[in-house]
């Protein structure tokens, strides 16, 4: 892997004896757009701050192009961070909070305004150069917030949940915004969410982590489609995790009845867990799939009908074009590409093993 | 209606209750008359006369410079103090806040003591710099207390971000964390500075000779009676004192303004420069430069100079401007209040005094503790105006006439009302007569009372023999239902008033009182009775012995005695200043000057000790709370 532009190698943090980071391994490439994604608490942020240099790791190393920066003060590091919440500087105008990387750098008049004009217009706010923050809305403060942070040209940006603080539609219009901008400057960005969407709509890889272990590492359509474990399967999307028998390879028996599907490898009568998306359960009239049921529940979420079944003692979820009201007696059926098989963990605490062993 | 106007004259009420001492002082410092009791018409002479004090314009630029710099410093600590308890852990930043807070609460006399007793230890001389570093360490809490909500407001990730953005840690703290933190740093700059300027407690213990701020020196002042210039001083001190709280209280307020302003517009550049830069730079460099000014004042004045310690309103000021003037040596003067308070001061050796004035038991307890320098006779011929029978009763405390040179004296006795009192007077006795009863006064002091009690008895008033003692409280004891009142410097005044038919009196106050009132007759009771005798003495760390020595010597001139006697009124030992007294009552009066020969037996007070010490005290509350 020649491209590998940062490396954290054997990197564990505790706090207060409480474990936020064991013994993670992780490799990022150049030019990736990498998210960490997880519940609170799951050490993502802690990596980040381990990457920006505000933390310091208890055991491991990172290494950043070939040097080890692990006791690097994060003044000395090349890369830059957009806070959370934006932490621009109130007292400074727009540009001169722009300005503050390159001031330090001792960077001459004409390029420190080249650069403020510049990083404006990429973050389509040209002309708000005398504005104070405080004038400025939530979306506005955190493109500044980026501004600022890419005029020092950075080889990463590492991004704290950036977007967290803003409402739906700006979210949105962000998230198209961010990856227009890694495509222009062509850097890293590391970015911090427990948003599964934003995960999903922006990365190139994607990292789930949970209570300090990664839990899958992937692009986002292998995360979703193929989720490693339970808990991924949770934290992307909704899905229906059913306790199951592998009976063979390529025949799984879920709730009793065998269900054909493409796996292999797991052994004989070994018990797994199946994941199966609601969008990929398709509902026949009776007698016609596999499993009958009965529609409990019916709501409608506009691209679709959510729908619960009754079916095996199991309240099946079941996205659908279709509708079938309360009542309506129904058949389940899931194609064999469809079904996930994932091994059961052995004990509580497997269920966050660093996959990577 | 009934209940919103109760509540208005309610806070009336308190308004007045508040101000009306305040306004009552200002008004006076505006009154042409110099008592109180009339109004004499609006002026602004003690305004003028105020300004042209220059002791107390000194002072007063003295506690401009320590509050300044004290304030300065304290800002400088207490911000660095309030980053590191915000860095902490939350059990440890709890921790420190209380301790930080705990000076701030404590009692203002228990922080004095112990700073004075830490610098003592430390073998610092008080002075300037002693006061200093008390103030600091006082206004420490002021600043955190100030700037720690300022800083818990800042968020932690616009200094990260100045650190990520490649500031290093220090840039990152004056470039983004203190703008932020800036009215915090100010407010607290101006409280630190407001309670400097008006402390006084701290500063009384921790100054050292000749030097004063204002509060100490009003306090001074006041004691030896107001003028109508404290008043102009204390009016100016309150206007400032609360000009600098509103500017404390109104400036965050302001802040938040000037912010919503930035909104729209940026404040000016020249604006912000000027604020930010040419004011502090200025105020700096005029306290700076003010501040060399005023200590190479002082160096020239430390040249040639002699630390007295004595009494309140115990010399002519003209004294010791004559001496000044004829010997060119510099007398830096401070005054006590008892021997007790002296005591610690000489025996810590925090200030090197060169000349001071205790009475008879105390030079005995400084000679036994051997804290007492010989004195050079050959330096001071002027001992011979002293009179032979001073010396003679000097060698009670001072054996050998070896170490001091006394000043003033007098003797205990009883002062009666001729009107009131019919038969002669000779015998302490009369104090324990029903037919005065409540017409008795006494001094409410241990030593004085078992005085009188144990010379009645024809025991010694040093005694330490608990038989006798007892008897001596119990005697007191009986004595309490006749008494009016156990006093100490009303007996002149209600002497003078009538109040009273006799009363336990010191010879000096005597003389005044039949000034007054020409019924009041003294006398030293056949039984015997108390002589104290007051002398100067030079302490062994006396750095300027010589010039002591030439001041001892000065005081002892009669013209200069003469003065002295003239201004205090005690009796004056000196025999040729004696003879030189125009008035030929007092000259020949029997008050001032006894023949000690012909008087029954006095004692001047010894120091008997610790453990006694405690005893007196125990039997006399006896006799107080029987």
């Amino acid at each position: 892997m020649s491209s590998k532009l940062i490396d954290f190698v054997h990197v564990s943090k505790a706090y207060r004896m409480q474990t936020v980071l064991d013994d993670l391994n992780l490799y990022i490439r150049e030019n990736e757009f990498l998210t960490l994604l997880g519940p609170s608490g799951c050490g993502k942020t802690t990596t980040l701050r381990i990457l920006g240099g505000f933390e310091t790791p208890d055991t491991g190393k990172v290494i950043f192009d070939g040097k080890d920066i692990t006791n690097l003060p994060p003044n000395k590091r090349q890369l830059n961070t957009v806070f959370q919440k934006y932490a621009l500087f109130t007292h400074m105008t727009i540009a001169e909070n722009i300005a503050f990387g390159l001031k330090i750098k001792n960077k001459s008049r004409q390029y420190i305004h080249d650069k403020i004009k510049y990083a404006l217009k990429l973050v389509n706010l040209d002309g708000y150069e005398n504005r104070m923050p405080d004038s400025l809305s939530g979306g506005q403060q955190q493109r500044i917030a980026i501004a600022r942070a890419i005029v020092n040209e950075p080889k990463v940006l590492l991004l704290d949940e950036p977007l967290g603080a803003l409402d739906l539609k700006l979210r949105q219009d962000m998230q198209y915004e961010l990856i227009r901008l890694k495509n222009e400057l062509g850097i890293t960005f590391i970015y911090v969410t427990h948003d599964q969407e934003e995960a999903l709509t922006m990365s190139d890889t994607i990292v789930v982590m949970n209570q300090g272990y990664i839990q899958q590492i992937g692009t986002p359509e292998k995360i979703y489609n193929e989720p490693e474990n339970a808990f991924v399967a949770d934290f992307i999307g909704e899905s229906n995790i059913i306790s199951a028998t592998m009976v063979k390879d390529r025949l799984v028996k879920i709730l009793g009845v065998p269900f054909p599907c493409v796996d292999e490898g797991f052994g004989q009568n070994t018990p797994v867990d199946v994941v199966i998306r609601p969008e990929d359960i398709d509902l026949l009239k009776p007698g016609e799939g596999s499993i009958d049921g009965v529609v409990t529940h019916l709501i409608f979420k506009g691209v679709h009908y959510e729908m619960e079944v009754m079916a095996n003692n199991y309240e099946w979820l079941v996205h659908s074009t279709d509708m079938f009201p309360v009542g309506t007696e129904v058949s389940i059926h899931v194609d064999p590409y469809d079904i996930q098989i994932m091994k059961k963990p052995e004990s509580e605490d497997e269920e966050a093993v660093n996959i990577e062993e | 209606m009934i209940k919103k106007s109760i509540q208005k004259v309610y806070l009336a009420l308190i308004f007045i209750l508040l101000y009306a001492p305040i306004v009552t002082l200002m008004v006076l410092s505006f009154n042409e008359s110099r008592t109180r009791a009339k109004w004499g018409g609006f002026t602004l002479k003690w305004y003028q006369e105020l300004f042209k004090n220059e002791q107390i314009m000194s002072a007063f630029y003295t506690t401009l410079v320590i509050a300044f710099l004290a304030a300065a410093a304290a800002t400088v600590i207490g911000t660095a103090a309030s980053i590191a308890i915000q860095g902490m852990k939350q059990r440890w930043r709890t921790m420190y806040m209380g301790l930080t807070n705990i000076p701030m609460m404590n009692a203002e006399i228990v922080m004095g003591v112990s700073l004075m007793l830490l610098f003592i230890a430390l073998r610092m001389t008080l002075g300037f710099g002693t006061i200093l570093i008390a103030h600091i360490t006082f206004n420490i809490p002021y600043v955190i207390l100030s700037v720690s909500p300022k800083l818990r407001q800042t968020s932690r990730h616009t200094y990260e971000a100045a650190l990520d953005l490649g500031a290093s840690p220090l840039k990152a703290f004056f470039k983004v964390v203190f703008p932020d933190i800036v009215p915090g740093v100010l407010s607290g700059f101006m409280l630190a500075f407001t309670m400097s300027l008006d402390d006084f407690v701290i500063t009384h213990f921790t100054k050292g000779p000749g030097i004063d701020t204002l509060s100490t020196k009003i306090y001074t002042e006041v004691r030896k009676g107001i003028k109508p210039e404290i008043y102009a001083l204390s009016t100016i001190l309150f206007v400032s004192v609360l000009v600098l709280l509103i500017l404390v209280n109104y400036s965050p307020d302001g802040k938040e303004e000037e912010g919503a302003k930035k909104k729209v517009r940026k404040p000016s550049r020249a604006k912000v420069i000027f604020l930010r830069r040419i004011v502090p730079a200025a105020i700096c460099i005029l306290f700076v430069f003010g501040g060399i000014y005023y200590a190479g004042e002082n160096q020239m004045m430390n040249s040639e100079k002699v630390v007295v310690y004595n009494w309140g309103e115990y010399i002519d000021p003209e004294v010791l401007t004559m001496f000044e003037e004829e010997t060119g040596i510099d007398v830096v003067y401070e005054e006590f209040e008892t021997n007790e308070i002296l005591y610690p001061k000489i025996s810590s050796g925090a200030i090197a005094y060169d000349a001071v004035c205790p009475s008879d038991y105390m030079i005995q307890r400084m000679m036994e503790n051997d804290l007492l320098a010989e004195i050079d006779f050959d330096n001071i011929p002027n001992i011979k105006y002293i009179g032979s029978q001073y010396m003679e009763q000097s060698r009670q405390f001072d054996p050998e006439n070896k170490y001091s040179v006394p000043y003033c004296w007098g003797t205990v006795g009883i002062l009666y009302n001729k009107t009131m009192v019919d038969e002669p007077v000779d015998s302490w006795g009369i104090l324990w007569d029903e037919k005065y009863r409540d017409n008795i006064l006494m001094q409410d002091s241990v030593r004085d009372a078992f005085g009188v009690a144990l010379r009645y008895l024809g025991y010694s008033l040093n005694s330490t023999d608990l038989d006798e003692l007892t008897e001596a409280r119990d005697l007191l004891i009986e004595q309490k239902p006749l008494v009016q009142a156990y006093v100490i410097d009303q007996v002149r005044d209600k002497m003078i008033g009538n109040e009273a038919a006799i009363g336990v009196i010191y010879s000096g106050e005597a003389i005044y009182t039949q000034k007054e009132n020409p019924d009041l007759e003294y006398v030293v009771p056949k039984e015997g009775s108390n002589i104290w005798i007051d002398s100067w003495v030079i302490p062994k760390n006396a750095e300027n012995k010589e010039n002591a020595e030439k001041f001892i010597n000065f005081l002892c001139r009669p013209d200069i005695a003469l003065m002295n006697f003239e201004y205090i009124t005690y009796s004056t030992p000196n025999t040729e200043a004696r003879e030189m007294i125009e008035d030929e009552a007092i000259r020949n009066s029997t008050i001032a000057f006894p023949d000690l020969e012909e008087l029954p037996e006095l004692e001047t007070f010894q120091y008997l000790g610790q453990k006694a010490d405690e005893t007196y005290g125990e039997l006399w509350n006896q006799v107080k709370s029987s």
